[in-house]
């Protein structure tokens, strides 16, 4: 163990962070705050030049969100949930299934691996477009697919018709989360030793208690942080759904933060749309706690 | 012998896996060089037989609004790039090398920040830059997108200070040089790579913003190529063959990042969400 930085060295450390510290004050801290105050207000376009009219209605905006009458937020929640947790279950599942693939070294595994994380890089407003296109109902591709393999037999308007709009979108983010997935899963596959393994299989494990019983007790840290990752990464998900259904059909993939931009920028109610903004940062705010002691539990370890 | 049968089954695998994946790029692709017959065809041809690169040429021609989203987006993500980096190297550099109190709660701060949603912040921001009279000004943008490279650089440049030998510091620092300079004349050039990944992290990052860019800038000579094509959406429905020229004008600087950094953006992506 060496000795540590005397203090005044250690203030030292504090005067190269600060920049970065007062940059994300005063663009992300003191905007969440104003955020909060602006939610118990009532700001909307007839009081938003008029700081006079402005007042404080407590928890009006709130309780009108979940139960007025054009209050859906408590429908965009759960659209939201079922958005995350479709979203999360087929990128783990697949993300998984290749990483165990492309861990393997093979010909041409590296290109192919390096090829499918592009996906995750591209601008999600291009991606969104692209599969808008691809589930037109008309001269898209997937409508085309299906019928040619007689599953329909009439174009289905993938984008009009609520539970179709919202597999629409559901098989967009899986596309684009995959590589996301599979990155940090065969990251976690390589800090496996290959002796394990070795002793394993001379132990006469079968490929499938080999990975059960060995693999992914092993990399368990690296599910876990890509499971509450992908959970907040996804859970606040705008640009894909907004350009490809902007929350339609009839609110059927309205999402929480679709649904306050809606508010704060198309209806111009502010103090609402802050209020469902800040809904949606309750809910992250509890999974991020626990991805926090994941990875703080993670490093005493270490 | 039995090793090399598995090996031709696992790239076979690992080529259908490739194909189903790569599809929908191949087919922004080959849209943009169709004619709006063929798309309409049905069934509609995997590749243009009727080639043509009207669609493209159209997207490029000096009038159009293509190119000059595209000058708009480069400004604004060069502009937030710089800052996000700028900021980033000095306090990633002073969490991993100092300890000081509250140097644990610094760093959760930052990877709190990082899991914000962009909704939270917008209306707040909206506000704040229409009374500091910086709406329909590249500088709005600019000073949102780098709020989403700051906390990710730091958090992947920490990881890459932690991994440089310690004795380095000390050795400059025992020659005579200053915190500072032992920063800026050794450590530095040695995390250099290090530097490039944020960077392009924050580029990426910035020229993906959709949300900022739509809300800050309403001047349609003054939006980045995002928000200008999905207003191109909006107005031509159905124009797809042009809409994907418009589109991969859109993520050409990706791919070209993608294609020369690739390996230094695989350990990027893994240090920052990882070790955090």
């Amino acid at each position: 163990m060496k000795k540590k930085n005397s203090p005044a060295l250690g203030r030292v450390g504090l005067l190269f962070a600060l920049p970065a510290v007062l940059y994300m004050m005063i663009f992300v801290v003191y905007p969440m705050f104003q955020n909060f105050i602006l939610s118990f207000k009532n700001v909307d376009v007839y009081t938003f030049a008029n700081p006079a009219k402005q007042e404080a209605v407590g928890f009006a905006n709130y309780i009108e969100l979940f139960t007025g009458k054009d209050g859906i937020l408590g429908k965009a929640i759960i659209n939201t949930l079922i958005f995350t947790v479709v979203s999360i279950f087929f990128q783990f599942f697949i993300g998984f299934g290749l990483a165990l693939l492309f861990s393997k070294k093979f010909r041409g595994s590296a290109f192919f691996r390096g090829v499918t994380m592009i996906s995750w890089l591209l601008p999600v407003t291009v991606a969104g477009l692209l599969f808008k296109f691809m589930f037109a109902s008309k001269g898209g591709i997937v409508n085309q697919l299906f019928m040619s393999l007689h599953l329909i037999d009439q174009p289905l308007e993938w984008l009009l018709e609520p539970g179709l709009a919202m597999t629409a979108i559901v098989v967009a983010n899986i596309w684009i989360g995959i590589p996301f997935n599979m990155m940090l899963l065969i990251t976690g596959l390589t800090t496996i030793p290959e002796e394990i393994y070795e002793s394993s299989r001379l132990d006469g494990a079968s490929k499938i208690q080999t990975l059960f019983q060995i693999t992914i007790p092993m990399i368990k840290p690296a599910i876990m942080s890509v499971l509450t990752l992908g959970f907040v990464y996804t859970f606040k998900v705008f640009d894909l759904v907004w350009v490809m259904t902007k929350g339609g059909p009839i609110n059927a993939t309205e999402l929480v933060s679709t649904y306050a931009y809606q508010l704060s920028f198309e209806q111009f109610q502010f103090s609402k749309g802050a209020a469902a903004a800040n809904i949606l940062f309750l809910i992250l705010f509890a999974v991020g706690i626990f991805y926090i002691k994941l990875i703080n539990d993670e490093e005493e370890v270490m | 012998m039995k090793k090399k049968g598995s090996n031709i089954k696992l790239f076979i695998i690992g080529l259908i896996v490739f194909i189903i994946f790569i599809f929908p790029l191949y087919w922004m692709l080959v849209t943009a060089l169709k004619t709006q017959v063929e798309i309409f065809q049905i069934p509609t041809p995997l590749w243009p037989k009727d080639l043509t690169f009207d669609a493209f040429a159209a997207q490029l021609s000096v009038s159009g609004k293509t190119l000059q989203g595209f000058k708009n987006s480069l400004i604004i993500a060069c502009g937030s790039t710089i800052i996000a980096t700028v900021l980033a190297i000095p306090a990633a550099y002073g969490l991993a090398r100092f300890r000081f109190s509250g140097r644990k709660v610094l760093i959760l701060y930052f990877l709190m920040t990082q899991m914000l949603p962009s909704t939270l912040l917008l209306t707040s921001l909206y506000i704040m830059f229409s009374k500091a009279g910086l709406l329909n000004t590249y500088w709005a943008p600019i000073l949102a997108d780098a709020t989403l490279g700051i906390p990710f650089s730091i958090i992947i440049l920490r990881t890459y200070f932690l991994s440089i030998p310690k004795e380095l510091d000390e050795a400059a620092r025992i020659d005579g040089c200053s915190s500072v300079t032992s920063f800026t004349k050794v450590i530095f050039p040695i995390a250099k790579p290090g530097v490039i990944v944020a960077a392009v992290f924050s580029f990426v990052y910035a020229w993906g913003d959709l949300i900022y860019g739509i809300t800050f800038i309403t001047d349609p000579n003054m939006r980045p190529i995002t928000s200008s094509i999905y207003d191109y959406v909006q107005q031509y429905q159905t124009l797809w063959n042009s809409t994907m020229a418009f589109g991969i004008v859109a993520i050409f600087p990706v791919v070209l990042i993608f294609i020369f950094m690739q390996k230094y953006i695989v350990s990027g992506l893994t240090n920052g969400a990882v070790k955090a």
